[in-house]
């Protein structure tokens, strides 16, 4: 703890560990006249602290970190930052609120675009990260059975992550990892399109100034911002990874202005390549968890969200099959968040199988024309009521 | 490695013959995907591959590829004779495209594979065919009839032996789409169905894709090869036979009577697709190929 070093009483250290304050980064954006009232002193004494504060942090900023342990962030600390994330509306009304109102940023969920009331929603709880940003990084596995809608998932988070911050979005760019084929362009134009109706739609909403209605976006910028790779092994798909590290930090020295980076990266699917036959199956379970390391490294450096949709299979129990995600348990064990996609009947939904700030909930969705949507049943609830 | 241009990545299309078809599948079979046709036999799968072999030849600007097909069957016999007819009605309908002597079988190169081994073999062969071909009619299509057939008899039904074949299924068509995506080729693969016994949908109580459940010939079926292939496949079509019966009103000199007629209703379903909406249509299959039916 910082605090500790700070050439300061024992008397004042002790009040400034009970009021919570145990490293420097928190001393920093506090008032004198507000740490004076906390800590029951005199406001020259509080000054004089943070002056004391403010010098030390000064002669230690040429060194990486402030504490004893390098990297080290107090609880107390990542807290304040977790309340201060950035939330990503998902797609879907239902599956904003069982998400706890949107997406975290470092968590990486399903985003996607949903009705007016979601989208005012998210604006309202949208608050931006702080200069430190937050070191709690995870990222999230979406599984689901073919034709459930994952590629359609992915393709709504490329584009959603691009809606700018006046909508409630991260304005941020993509990586789209396509290890299957499925990635269709004129699909994903057409879910560029339909997001940039809805955002002139929100904005005809809000505004009601006809001027300011037209949205300068065009689909095709939005296809520009995503920056897609097309791999055909699991070489490629290792060597991709591991080359992402140069490729996003050139990427944020050209472009030094904080909302233009690259916010998400988007594998599909990340198991594909890896369901031949590896002979040698320890080999390939530390392949992918080498290749989850690195992805981790990636979002934590980088701030960004990791989303790896992850395909089915059946695992014989007791006579009896189950859904499980493939590549088998340590695998799926890797990943903070998980998301499966199943089939209710006629109905597609989405339930949170693992996180660990959600409770395990489900909600419909469905894909439309214009990409994942409320499903249509919830709104003839809506309506009714 | 770099990135590619989403602007400049524009999905090709083979077309399938018939604009009706072609409307459902925005455009026809795409290029750099596999495109799987799952029905049960005698539906028109054979017919469907025969017919986008042929117009696969037909220029970029007409909706085919300019390009030969490699045709890989695995049932015997290969229908010459069909193929001749559907060339010949194929020949008049776009005489303008080819010369006199010239005959769009020679562009459908066919090899019979016998085991799924030998499939493999097969394919790593195909690289330096193909690379060859661009000197003249480039392959842009390879069809394989029937995938399931290499399955259905080779394996056990151990656990063993079910996962050395899941594993084959990912072998293949990753070899597959690599080869889709070097050569910019559209695949296109034809598979089985099984029958569906007890009160569950799907395999294992599992339902993959927009329908409900499969029909046709009035039982409920479900493709073969299970969960691990359909993984494999970008597209799955479904084609559907049922016999109808129609009440048609037919006009006799003593006043109108009816006559019940047993018509044969075949119907194309999207299963699933990254770029198709749900959808179904009509078709029929007639000496001249296979066609969509607008009612």
């Amino acid at each position: 703890m910082e605090i500790w070093r700070l050439p300061i009483s024992a008397s004042q250290r002790g009040k400034l560990i009970s009021a919570g304050y145990t490293s420097l980064s928190s001393l920093s954006s506090i008032s004198s006249s507000d740490l004076a009232r906390e800590l029951t002193v005199s406001e020259s004494e509080a000054m004089n602290i943070l002056k004391v504060a403010s010098h030390s942090r000064g002669s230690e900023t040429s060194n990486a970190s402030c504490s004893i342990v390098e990297g080290a962030q107090s609880a107390w600390d990542m807290l304040h930052d977790e309340e201060s994330l950035m939330h990503i509306t998902t797609s879907s009304a239902d599956l904003d609120n069982i998400l706890g109102g949107g997406i975290h940023c470092k968590e990486v969920t399903e985003i996607g675009w949903s009705s007016l009331s979601l989208i005012v929603n998210s604006v309202l709880k949208y608050k931006l990260t702080t200069a430190f940003g937050s070191e709690s990084i995870i990222f999230m596995l979406i599984g689901g059975v073919p034709g459930i809608g994952k590629t359609q998932l992915g393709i709504q988070i490329a584009v959603n992550v691009q809606i700018p911050n006046d909508f409630g979005g991260l304005g941020g760019k993509a990586i789209y990892i396509d290890t299957e084929g499925s990635f269709m362009v004129e699909r994903a134009f057409q879910i560029a399109e339909a997001c940039i109706e809805d955002m002139s739609e929100y904005n005809r909403f809000l505004r009601k100034d006809f001027q300011e209605c037209k949205i300068k976006m065009l689909p095709q910028d939005i296809l520009e911002n995503i920056f897609y790779f097309r791999i055909c092994s699991y070489t490629e798909q290792i060597a991709l990874i591991n080359y992402l590290d140069k490729f996003l930090s050139e990427h944020k020295d050209v472009d030094m202005s904080l909302w233009s980076q690259v916010k998400v990266i988007v594998v599909d699917s990340v198991t594909f390549h890896f369901r031949q036959d590896f002979d040698d199956m320890a080999l390939r379970t530390r392949v992918l968890s080498g290749m989850a390391l690195k992805l981790m490294n990636l979002a934590k450096r980088f701030s960004l969200a990791v989303v790896l949709l992850n395909q089915v299979t059946t695992k014989h129990t007791e006579a009896s099959f189950q859904l499980v995600l493939a590549l088998g348990d340590s695998w799926s064990h890797t990943c903070t968040n998980r998301i499966v996609l199943y089939w209710n009947g006629n109905e597609r939904y989405a339930y949170i199988d693992k996180s660990p700030s959600l409770r395990s909930a489900s909600a419909a969705y469905s894909v439309t024309a214009r990409g994942i949507r409320n499903s249509s049943s919830s709104c003839k609830r809506i309506k009714m009521m | 490695m770099t990135p590619q241009s989403l602007l400049q990545l524009t999905s090709q299309k083979c077309t399938t013959g018939c604009p009706i078809l072609d409307r459902l599948l925005y455009g026809g079979i795409p290029c750099d995907s596999i495109t799987e046709i799952v029905a049960e036999s005698g539906s028109g799968k054979t017919q469907i591959c025969l017919q986008l072999s042929l117009h696969a030849q037909l220029p970029v600007s007409h909706g085919g590829l300019a390009a030969s097909s490699l045709y890989l069957h695995t049932e015997f016999p290969f229908p010459f004779r069909r193929l001749h007819q559907l060339c010949l009605s194929f020949r008049s309908s776009n005489a303008h495209h080819f010369p006199v002597n010239d005959n769009p079988c020679d562009r459908i190169f066919v090899q019979s594979v016998h085991t799924a081994d030998h499939l493999l073999e097969i394919m790593s062969k195909t690289d330096p065919f193909i690379e060859n071909s661009k000197n003249q009619v480039p392959v842009r299509l390879i069809v394989i009839d029937s995938i399931a057939a290499l399955f259905r008899s080779d394996f056990d039904n151990t656990p063993v032996e079910l996962k050395r074949r899941s594993s084959l299924f990912f072998k293949i068509s990753s070899k597959l789409k690599a080869l889709a995506k070097r050569f910019n080729l559209a695949v296109l693969v034809t598979n089985q169905v099984v029958d569906l016994v007890g009160p569950n949908e799907g395999i294992n109580g599992l339902r993959i894709g927009n329908l409900v459940c499969l029909h046709t010939s009035g039982r409920r079926v479900c493709p073969a090869l299970g969960l691990a292939w359909a993984n494999c496949v970008n597209s799955r079509l479904f084609l559907s036979r049922n016999e109808e019966v129609i009440r048609e009103e037919n006009e006799k000199s003593n006043g109108q009577s009816c006559d019940f007629v047993k018509k044969k209703m075949r119907k194309l379903y999207v299963v699933f697709a990254p770029h198709l909406p749900e959808s179904s249509c009509e078709f029929e299959i007639t000496r001249e190929g296979l066609f969509g039916v607008e009612r």
